[in-house]
């Protein structure tokens, strides 16, 4: 952290790096926020003093993203993530059992001793790991409300260690290799701890000297079972292992490959080995999660899928550029570059009929022409990477896994619309994806895939990263083109479109990253085969985030028209636990929920418009009997309550009284007289927003007062059904109890009532419901009543 | 040029008008609160909200331009629902009065902040208007009101409520004394005549406000004096000459009074052929007895709570004849109300009720907000007044004691015009706590009030169209947005060249000019 008695200097070297422009004052907080910890007031006024910006906007758009703090912050961060995966499984009982944790109170987030901060985020992207907390670099999966101290002291113990040396991996030559080891580095392996699994490979090998190349890969898309390690011996069958730790690794390799070394380097490290892998017993935990691909869990997650944004997962390392090249990769550009006119690349789009996968589903061939027809000097290309709903991270895998396709994908596009200039506009939260992009586009440059005359085409086209900072409104197309001006990101009315009068009022095409990672299939495929797969006039492919309470949750992709019950049933392998099926959000924040009576509901733009869902980015999120339909309405409302703008009044205000009426209903103060009002609510907020958010924001309620509406007559009436609401519950404990204390040990307030070997009883009055006792029980005695 | 269709009136306009100004090159008009001709378009209130006839959806017209064949609704049902949706939602949260709450509470409705202020600042004549705007009666009411108005007062939370009632009776009482005392505009005769029976409070309050709006008013009182019930008030609180002097101003702007002339029912029949309108105001009506034909219920005289209009046509009735009270300034307010009745019934044929404005109110202090109001206000103890009431420098003082609870842009408020249009009530989503009121004062400038802020966003454009240094930004985002000057910086370093122009440009009170009286 740098001091801040030399503002001055360090602004200075910023702003010498970043501009003086009144579009670069996004960067220039990113570097003020990342130099200090904090924006301090001192450094904004020295920006105004030397750049074009103004107090007025630096102001405003400090205000504006939640990336930015205005106070300095502890010394470690602790980000709760409360997406939807996570809010199902209970994360706001963790975030309240941290604040316990530190006394913090009132509006406080930073602890007495400035060491932790405690904040909330929409979505890690973690969401088979659900409930996830992220302190700093590391992240930590399933944690419960009473694992939190565990967690504190884990993080206490590592935070001071350097991580292991790097290095020890030795290459080797093509001949030499017995086999190659595949490692999943997509976010969620990584979260899961697949580094130390790499780091654990490494040292094996070097201690070892079994001669195989290991690699990193994208994201598999199996994230329940995360992290994945492959191992494919030479000339014989892969092998992939499941939620692998680092002390595995060692047995995994010494069942694969026999060590080539002397006998003294077998005699020291190896031996050791062989003989726990004997006896230990972290043998038989890695046997009981190896899974083959033969299996029928794994057939089943993979068949139903066809890859096509994902195209060969799991077998490309994401910035391995020639791997790309002998993948096909490039040759669709390469053809559209060399043979193939502006006019000629449209035409095959439109005939595919791909749609833009951002949500709405606009024809994407039509998009371009449009584009294409506005004669300009300049013009823009936008990829949309701010996903933000809080339960999707496809465009986060597709990012950080396949990050040539994209590029490849948006090169055809510019080509076909004669863009000038490129942006990749990603979520601030998606750092690994930004470094991937960001080298991904240096090797491109590299390879002359970008740049001035690419590959001698005489078309030239470059493509710059702008990170958002924090904010979901982002995510539509007006409100983006506001950001990377340097504005509030407001969003503006259409017309005129983008298409028109975009980026800097020139035409501007703006597309989503999945959209752009379909591109380069249908070029090489042909629009015919894309336009084979799905139905109606949803053609091709969709990936979706499948979380929740569902036993193989992960990144999917699957054809357009596939039903609900195959995606949970087939793919997903039907909910967790032996528990009900309940209903699927999908949409996220803009979608809604369909319930288990239309559960054969085909995956189409029309079909989830029809039943009051909505593709949105592509969150889907099951849910079982235990989960609260007006909670879920709550959770969601809550969250794009939180993301408005707050530009125009139905949105501003309509969700914030929205949401107080379901606060009303949630803590059993609600009565008939506010459904009507909430549906009143929804129904202008709805009809009278000025964007996307504020327009779909309603969803959510509409779509669970038309098929749960006895849900929300029960919590008028004082009952929550699933247990979910706070206020409407309380615990008890049935005559299960053996008597073992646990729960008493466990409960934070002291509200269990307990004798050794007796039947413990809770105090309601003490109780404050953080579900700690239920957890930690051996014999389900805590019920909720 | 484009051709389009609003309200089924084919349209032609220039590229790149917005449908709104293309509505109204014809006349046809759609309200809008954040919208600023000169500026760029915003898109914030939605109260502009159109439907396009051919999918049925709604836009903001301010900001969307004309597309050739348009076809547009801005009146209908769907449309005016649209509006009144979204002014209940600005409403729910703006925090403020469009009038103070003393007035509100005032039987008759007097302005009294106004009048405090004009007390304040030594001008007791222009007082002395404002409170005859209501009252006709002054220096009576200064003695005998039970002063409901003080109850109300804000500044009774604070220590003790401004001493209101003595304040009008030392305007009133100087204006008597003054030798030329005020004398209303008068209207130009209608020849229209208002028979008025009883010359209490409530009688003498309707004949003076019908002769000032031209209706010739003749009182009939049974008794050799005016005043009614007055006349039974002891002398050392009332005396008789403040009321034979305050009866003298009402005859002097035309009011004929016939004393000694008592209505029986065949007289009232005569009355009623000779007058275009009578009004009744005669006082209690015991149980039991009858009053002119007039249905009566337990109380006394039947008649419409808001139109006072009886069970006969063009026959009103006032004051104590429909219910017994001692509040005699309620008598006087009905009597000002029931001449406005009378005075629209004779210009449009048709009789309504007293037209009720809308009111934004947000009710209580919050003990943090007590230093925000006293900020308005001179931090002195309640004066004493003695027998003659109070002095010239008491009633300065007195005044000065008034907090200003009344918005300062009453008249020129948009969001509170179209509250009125539209009907919207400001409580329906009132769901959560609301926003604690905070006054940024510049005593030589403007005065900022948050709470009353729409975030509409044209303090924000005009400031950055005039290249203040700091000028206004928005802070925050979503719900919690606010408007507020970079930097923490005072709204006067904010605003040091455009205090007036964002004031003029505030659609509703949260901008205004220090010293500005929208209602003098």
């Amino acid at each position: 952290m740098n001091n801040e008695s030399n503002i001055p200097q360090t602004v200075d070297q910023i702003i010498s790096e970043k501009g003086t422009a009144k579009r670069s004052v996004v960067p220039i907080l990113q570097a003020i926020q990342n130099t200090f910890n904090y924006l301090p007031e001192e450094a904004l006024k020295y920006v105004c003093q030397k750049t074009e910006i103004t107090p007025e906007q630096i102001v405003g758009v400090a205000s504006f993203y939640s990336q930015f703090r205005m106070q300095p912050a502890g010394e470690h961060i602790i980000k709760v993530c409360v997406g939807t995966a996570c809010h199902v499984k209970g994360a706001s009982q963790v975030y309240d059992a941290l604040r316990r944790h530190f006394n913090l109170t009132g509006n406080e987030e930073t602890d007495a001793s400035r060491k932790y901060t405690i904040e909330k985020v929409s979505c890690l992207g973690c969401c088979t790991l659900a409930p996830v907390v992220q302190i700093d670099e590391i992240t930590y999966g399933h944690v419960a409300s009473d694992k939190v101290e565990n967690v504190l002291a884990d993080f206490e113990k590592h935070a001071g260690i350097s991580s292991v040396k790097k290095g020890l991996f030795r290459n080797v030559d093509g001949s030499e290799i017995q086999g190659e080891i595949r490692i999943g580095l997509g976010s969620c392996c990584v979260a899961s701890g697949s580094e130390n699994v790499k780091k654990a490979v490494e040292e094996t090998i070097a201690h070892t000297g079994i001669r195989i190349s290991l690699k990193n890969v994208g994201c598999v898309g199996m994230c329940h079972q995360v992290p994945l390690v492959e191992v494919i011996p030479i000339n014989e069958k892969p092998t992939l292992y499941a939620k692998v730790k680092p002390e595995d690794v060692a047995g995994i390799i010494a069942s694969h490959f026999k060590p080539l070394g002397t006998f003294s380097m077998l005699k020291n490290s190896v031996y050791k080995f062989f003989e726990s892998v004997q006896t230990d017993t972290v043998w038989d935990g890695v046997k009981q999660y190896s899974i083959d691909a033969r299996e029928k869990q794994v057939s089943d997650f993979l068949d139903r899928q066809i890859p096509i944004a994902t195209q060969h997962r799991g077998i490309i390392n994401p910035l391995d550029i020639k791997e790309y090249e002998r993948h096909e990769g490039f040759t669709a550009m390469k053809t559209c570059l060399m043979e193939l006119t502006s006019e000629d690349i449209i035409e095959t789009i439109k005939d595919s009929g791909l749609r833009g996968r951002g949500g709405a589903g606009f024809p994407t061939g039509q998009k371009w022409s449009l584009v294409a027809e506005n004669k300009s000097d300049v013009k823009y290309l936008i990829c949309n990477g701010d996903e933000g709903d809080p339960g999707a991270f496809m465009d986060r895998m597709l990012l950080e896994s396949y990050p040539y396709r994209v590029i490849e994908g948006i090169v055809i596009a510019a080509k076909a619309v004669g863009a000038t200039q490129g942006f990749f506009y990603i979520r601030a939260e998606y750092q690994l994806a930004v470094k991937r992009i960001r080298q991904a586009l240096v090797y491109c440059r590299e390879n002359n895939y970008l740049g001035e005359n690419i590959i001698g085409s005489g078309f030239s086209f470059d493509i710059t990263i702008y990170e958002g900072a924090g904010a979901f409104v982002c995510g539509e197309e007006t409100a983006l083109m506001q950001s990377i001006e340097g504005q509030r990101g407001f969003p503006q009315i259409r017309p005129p479109f983008p298409a028109v009068s975009g980026l800097w009022k020139q035409p501007t095409l703006i597309n989503n990253t999945e959209t752009y990672a379909q591109v380069s299939y249908i070029i090489r495929e042909g629009p015919a085969k894309f336009a084979g797969i799905g139905q109606g006039t949803s053609k091709g492919t969709k990936v979706f985030a499948l979380a929740g309470k569902v036993n193989r949750g992960g990144l999917i992709e699957v054809p357009m028209g596939i039903t609900v019950r195959q995606i949970v049933e087939e793919i997903g392998g039907g909910v967790q636990n032996g528990k009900k099926f309940k209903a699927v959000q999908i949409g996220g924040p803009s979608g809604g929920c369909i319930p288990a009576e239309l559960y054969d509901t085909p995956i189409d733009y029309e079909s989830l418009h029809e039943v009051g869902a909505m593709m949105g980015s592509g969150g889907l999120v099951v849910l079982d009997e235990t989960d609260c339909m007006v909670d879920i309405a709550h959770f969601f409302l809550s969250f794009t309550q939180n993301e408005s703008c707050g530009k125009c009044t139905f949105c501003r205000v309509g969700t914030k009284r929205m949401l107080d009426i379901l606060t009303k209903i949630t803590t059993g103060k609600g009565t008939l007289k506010d459904l009507d009002e909430l549906e009143y609510l929804a129904g202008w907020t709805k009809k009278g927003s000025l964007c996307g958010l504020g327009k779909t924001a309603p969803n959510p309620i509409l779509s669970t007062l038309k098929y749960f509406h006895e849900e929300y007559i029960a919590h008028i009436e004082g009952r929550c059904p699933s247990g979910k609401c706070q206020s409407l519950i309380k615990y008890q404990i049935n005559d299960l109890c053996i008597g073992c204390t646990l729960c008493a040990q466990k409960c934070p307030t002291e509200a269990i009532l307990f004798k050794p070997h007796e039947k413990h009883e809770v105090i309601t009055d003490l109780c404050i419901k953080c579900d700690a006792c239920r957890q930690v029980c051996p014999v389900d005695a805590v019920e909720i009543i | 040029m484009i051709k389009l269709t609003i309200d089924n009136r084919t349209i032609e306009v220039q590229p790149g008008t917005s449908v709104w100004q293309a509505a109204q090159s014809v006349g046809i008009e759609i309200p809008t609160m954040c919208y600023l001709e000169g500026t760029e378009h915003f898109t914030s209130c939605m109260i502009c909200l159109v439907k396009d006839a051919k999918n049925g959806r709604f836009f903001a017209s301010c900001s969307t331009p004309v597309i050739e064949g348009q076809v547009i609704i801005s009146n209908d049902e769907e449309t005016i629902e649209s509006r009144k949706a979204a002014l209940e939602l600005l409403l729910s949260e703006h925090v403020g009065d469009c009038e103070a709450p003393c007035q509100l509470v005032c039987p008759a409705h007097m302005n009294i902040p106004l009048m405090n202020r004009l007390i304040a600042k030594g001008d007791f004549e222009k007082a002395l208007e404002v409170v005859k705007r209501d009252i006709a009666l002054p220096s009576i009411l200064g003695r005998i009101c039970p002063a409901p108005c003080e109850a109300g007062c804000r500044r009774k939370q604070v220590d003790e409520s401004v001493s209101i009632c003595l304040l009008k009776r030392y305007v009133g009482d100087e204006d008597l004394k003054s030798g030329k005392p005020y004398q209303p505009q008068l209207a130009e005769l209608s020849g229209k005549k208002v028979a008025v029976i009883g010359s209490g409070p409530a009688g003498l309050a309707a004949a003076y406000y019908l002769q000032i709006k031209g209706h010739q008013a003749v009182i009939f009182e049974k008794n050799s004096g005016a005043g009614g019930e007055l006349l039974q008030i002891g002398s050392e609180i009332l005396p008789a000459e403040i009321i034979e002097q305050e009866v003298a101003q009402i005859v002097a702007t035309g009011v004929q009074i016939k004393l000694n002339e008592f209505i029986d029912d065949n007289s009232f029949t005569e009355l009623q052929t000779k007058f275009d309108a009578v009004v009744v105001a005669t006082g209690t009506v015991a149980e039991g007895t009858s009053a002119f034909f007039l249905k009566t219920t337990k109380t006394g005289i039947e008649a419409d709570k808001s139109s006072y209009l009886t069970s006969i046509p063009k026959v009103f009735a006032v004051g104590n004849s429909l219910r017994a009270s001692k509040l005699a300034v309620r008598s006087v307010g009905q009597g000002k109300e029931v001449a406005t009745i009378i005075d629209n019934y004779f210009k449009t044929d048709e009789v309504s009720g007293y037209p009720e404005r809308f009111n934004s109110k947000f009710g209580r202090l919050a003990e943090v907000e007590f230093i925000q109001y006293q900020k308005d206000s001179e931090n002195a103890p309640r004066q004493k007044a003695d027998q003659s009431g109070f002095t010239k420098e008491a009633a300065i003082r007195e005044a000065k004691r008034c907090m200003h609870c009344d918005c300062r842009n009453p008249e020129s408020c948009v969001l509170r015009e179209l509250s009125h249009r539209y009907q919207a009530v400001q409580k329906r989503f009132q769901t959560s706590e609301r926003l604690n009121v905070e006054k940024f004062i510049h005593r030589e400038g403007i005065v900022y009030e948050p709470a009353k802020c729409i975030k509409c966003g044209i303090c924000v454009r005009l400031t950055r169209q005039h290249q203040e240094e700091f000028g206004f930004t928005f802070i925050g985002r979503g719900f919690d947005v606010k408007i507020d000057v970079p930097f923490n910086e005072s709204v006067q370093k904010g605003l040091e060249k455009t205090a007036a122009i964002v004031a003029k440009a505030c659609p509703t009170g949260a901008l205004a000019m220090f010293g500005v009286e929208e209602q003098l």
